[in-house]
């Protein structure tokens, strides 16, 4: 067993972080709060029974919005040397649309072009 | 410690493979369970052959010929063809980017286990009331209706060994982007590595659809939920989908692996570099990308409606060009090269003819009214032979050879080799060919016999005298293992004298860790150019120093066997439950399910809690160590 070997930094650095850290605090913090905000108004929304083409559109666009603060700010997607991330998502995000789109089309719906 | 030279008992050389995380040894730990595998598909593929040799043949059952089709795929697919492909890309890939072990060794561990684990849980079908019968597909409008067991032993363990193969795919993306040694840029990688990071990437995609729709088989049969039942409101097209869309994929990730094989040996053995090199990547790239939007290919004569029958028609027709490309790249590689005809480059030699046929026959039956015709037809059988064993199995077999000495440091006979190939290729054409015509003639694929006057008996006898040639090629080459091992006589670096790439600038064997020091990349074919013009030395591209490598661990071992233990749990759970679903209501009731499937589940997240919790930091490697192997290796060069 061997201890895992360790450089130790410079005061300035260790300020440097610190500062980063604290900035990356604070936003984690307002996209949460933002977060839970859109979860609310989603719920309320829903529970003034208003009409359903009017709620739908907003609820999904707000689940949108909260998808990309869950990858940009919660998983750091909007960091560098996330690119290759970015790109996998992006890709499986795509795929996945096209499986449900095609769900919908050919099992749901079926062929409704005939 | 893996440097000691003295001789070890058995007992304490089996330890080291259980707990070992070396990519080097699980390499070789998925090389033998492949192999194993692979025998066992191909006595199931003799079994199959001797009942059809004949019109009106008894000699299996048509309930035991269903058993036999369905294990014959789902063993040779899952359970040969990818492990023995994970062989290779474990010996090769960390070699080749200039690592020393993978990502995440433990995980490489683990996945090897799982797919250890859930192959024998598939195969232990056959002692305990039957195997599967609803063929490799498995098809829920069957296997919901499929009485006794079997198809649970198809979902239980398959989804063991996927989820072994899934974690090896996260592992292989990670390693390649993240471990390659300073110099080697991405398109510096070696096409080995590049159809290994492209089908590691399939992977991580298309695995989940499939344990989506395992899971979903697996909660209707043994947990009492409805997703295909009829009856109950389900709908079993939804299966088929999620199996082609894993499914489609699937034959990409096994063809892209052994398209890397067959350009490292074009490369080497016509000794010269790659043609196209960047072509070959953009096409393989493509070609995993269009792998996932052409499953419908597979569900024509579903009853999609034109529409989608005519959009996924021309995505399967697009695959083809990508592959062509990768086929001109191939002969033009070879085009004017000083071949050396190798028992490896014969195979790539014969490749190309015998996968471009299967690949005109794929654009064929990609002709949605077309293939009406020859769906479900023996067509389809020879079809996907031709690409499956054209392709991935030559690769494998050329891989055997080729990375022989890599892996084992030794070198099997070339004579035998040869001879085995000639076997191979012949029996390969003479039992598949003739299949196509079969198929047109309207011979149906997955009965258990025909009748006598319909005109296939003499093509079914040839295509059973070619499935021995097979087998007897097979014999050789097991022969030949066997006489290599015996014999042992050691190789040293470069073996083949025409190395290219990176892992042929290692000594032999390969020391524990690779690496005595991370070679600089200066460019494609690194091994090569330093072969022009540095004298065959890679250059270090760091100082001699202690390196960190990570310690052995049983974890992974026991892991998997808890979810082996958990899967008799679950698969016994709904015998005899009057909520459960007709075949399995009859069975008797068996109380002790629920208790082993808690007791296997619980063996899984203890062993997950002591890998979490106990820190293992791994162990340096030191410098004093390294030099010695180094003055062993000056010495035994002399
Ligand atoms: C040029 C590329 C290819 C095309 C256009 C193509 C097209 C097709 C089509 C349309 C089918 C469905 C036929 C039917 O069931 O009616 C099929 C079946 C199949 N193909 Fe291909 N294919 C190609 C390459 C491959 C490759 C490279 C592999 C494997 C390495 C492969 C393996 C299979 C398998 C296993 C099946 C049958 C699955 C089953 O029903 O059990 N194909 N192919
Ligand atoms: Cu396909």
């Amino acid at each position: 067993m061997a201890e895992i070997k360790q450089e130790a930094i410079s005061q300035k650095k260790l300020e440097y972080i610190r500062r980063e850290r604290t900035k990356e605090m604070r936003q984690q913090m307002v996209s949460f709060a933002l977060m839970i905000f859109l979860t609310f108004v989603a719920f309320g929304l829903v529970a003034m029974d208003l009409d359903a083409s009017f709620v739908i559109p907003i609820v999904i666009g707000m689940a949108f919005l909260q998808v990309i603060l869950q990858f940009y700010y919660f998983m750091h997607m909007k960091d560098k040397g996330h690119e290759y991330i970015k790109l996998m998502m992006l890709t499986g995000m795509f795929f996945a649309i096209a499986f449900v789109t095609t769900f919908i089309y050919i099992v749901w719906i079926g062929a409704p072009i005939e | 410690m893996a440097s000691a030279t003295t001789k070890r008992s058995v007992g304490s050389v089996i330890w080291d493979y259980m707990t070992t995380v070396d990519h080097k040894k699980i390499a070789i730990l998925y090389l033998i369970a492949g192999g194993f595998f692979f025998a066992l598909g191909g006595i199931e593929a003799m079994l199959i052959r001797i009942q059809l040799a004949v019109p009106n043949s008894d000699f299996l059952s048509a309930g035991l010929f269903n058993e036999v089709i369905t294990m014959h795929g789902t063993t040779m697919i899952f359970l040969a063809a990818m492990p023995l492909l994970f062989a290779f890309m474990n010996a090769t890939v960390p070699l080749q980017i200039g690592a020393r072990d993978v990502a995440f060794p433990f995980l490489n561990s683990l996945g090897v286990w799982l797919f250890i684990f859930g192959g024998i849980f598939l195969n232990l079908s056959w002692f305990m009331g039957g195997a599967p019968d609803a063929g490799w597909t498995s098809y829920a409008s069957l296997s919901i209706n499929s009485p006794g067991h079997g198809i649970d032993f198809y979902a239980v363990g398959l989804q063991i060994a996927g989820a072994g193969t899934l974690i090896s795919g996260i592992n292989f993306v990670t390693t390649i982007i993240s471990m390659r040694a300073p110099g080697m840029t991405y398109m510096r990688m070696p096409l080995m590595t590049w159809t290994t990071l492209v089908a590691s990437v399939l992977i991580v995609f298309a695995f989940p659809p499939l344990t989506v729709g395992i899971f979903l088989l697996t909660f209707d049969r043994m947990f009492g939920s409805s997703f295909f039942l009829v009856e109950t409101g389900g709908n079993t097209i939804i299966w088929e989908h999620l199996f082609w869309i894993f499914g489609h994929p699937e034959v990409y990730i096994l063809i892209l692996p052994a398209f890397g094989i067959f350009s490292e040996i074009f490369a080497t053995f016509a000794r010269k570099r790659l043609f196209g090199y960047s072509a070959m990547v953009f096409a393989t790239v493509l070609i995993g990308f269009f792998g996932f939007m052409v499953w419908a290919h597979h569900m024509f004569t579903v009853g999609l409606g034109p529409t989608a029958n005519a959009i996924f028609a021309v995505a399967t027709m697009a695959i083809a060009v990508p592959t062509g490309i990768k086929i001109f790249n191939w002969i033009f590689t070879i085009w004017g090269g000083s071949i050396e005809f190798t028992t490896p480059m014969l195979y790539a030699l014969a490749f190309i003819p015998s996968f471009v046929m299967g690949g005109v026959t794929g654009i064929m039956q990609a002709a949605a009214p077309a293939d009406y015709q020859y769906h479900d037809s023996y067509f389809i059988v020879a079809h996907f032979h031709y690409v499956i064993v054209g392709g991935v199995v030559f690769a494998l077999l050329a891989g055997l050879h080729y990375y022989w000495p890599l892996m084992f440091s030794t070198m099997l006979s070339e004579k035998l080799g040869k001879i085995t190939f000639v076997l191979f290729v012949a029996g390969f054409h003479v039992t598949f060919l003739i299949q196509h015509f079969l198929g047109l003639w309207g011979m149906p694929r997955r009965v258990f016999t025909y009748l006598d006057g319909q005109g296939y008996n003499t093509a079914n006898l040839i295509s059973t005298v070619g499935a021995i040639m097979m087998a007897v090629a097979v014999i050789i080459l097991l022969i030949n293992i066997i006489i290599t091992v015996a014999k042992n006589e050691k190789v040293g670096r470069d073996p083949w004298g025409d190395g290219r790439t990176l892992e042929w600038s290692l000594p032999l064997p390969v020391p524990h860790y690779n690496f005595a020091q991370t070679p600089l990349i200066r460019g494609l074919d690194a091994y090569w150019i330093e072969k022009k013009e540095n004298g065959g030395k890679m250059m270090p591209a760091e100082s001699l120093e202690d390196f960190h490598m990570p310690n052995g661990s049983i974890i992974p071992f026991i892991l998997s066997f808890g979810l082996f233990v958990a899967g008799f749990g679950a698969l016994h759970f709904a015998s005899g439950k009057d909520w459960a679903i007709d075949a399995v209501a009859d069975l008797p009731n068996h109380p002790w399910a629920l208790p082993v499937l808690i007791a296997g589940l619980a063996i899984v997240f203890i062993s997950m809690g002591v890998r979490s919790w106990k820190d293992d930091l791994g162990h340096y490697v030191k410098k004093e160590e390294v030099l010695k192997d180094l003055e062993e290796q000056e010495r035994g060069a002399k």
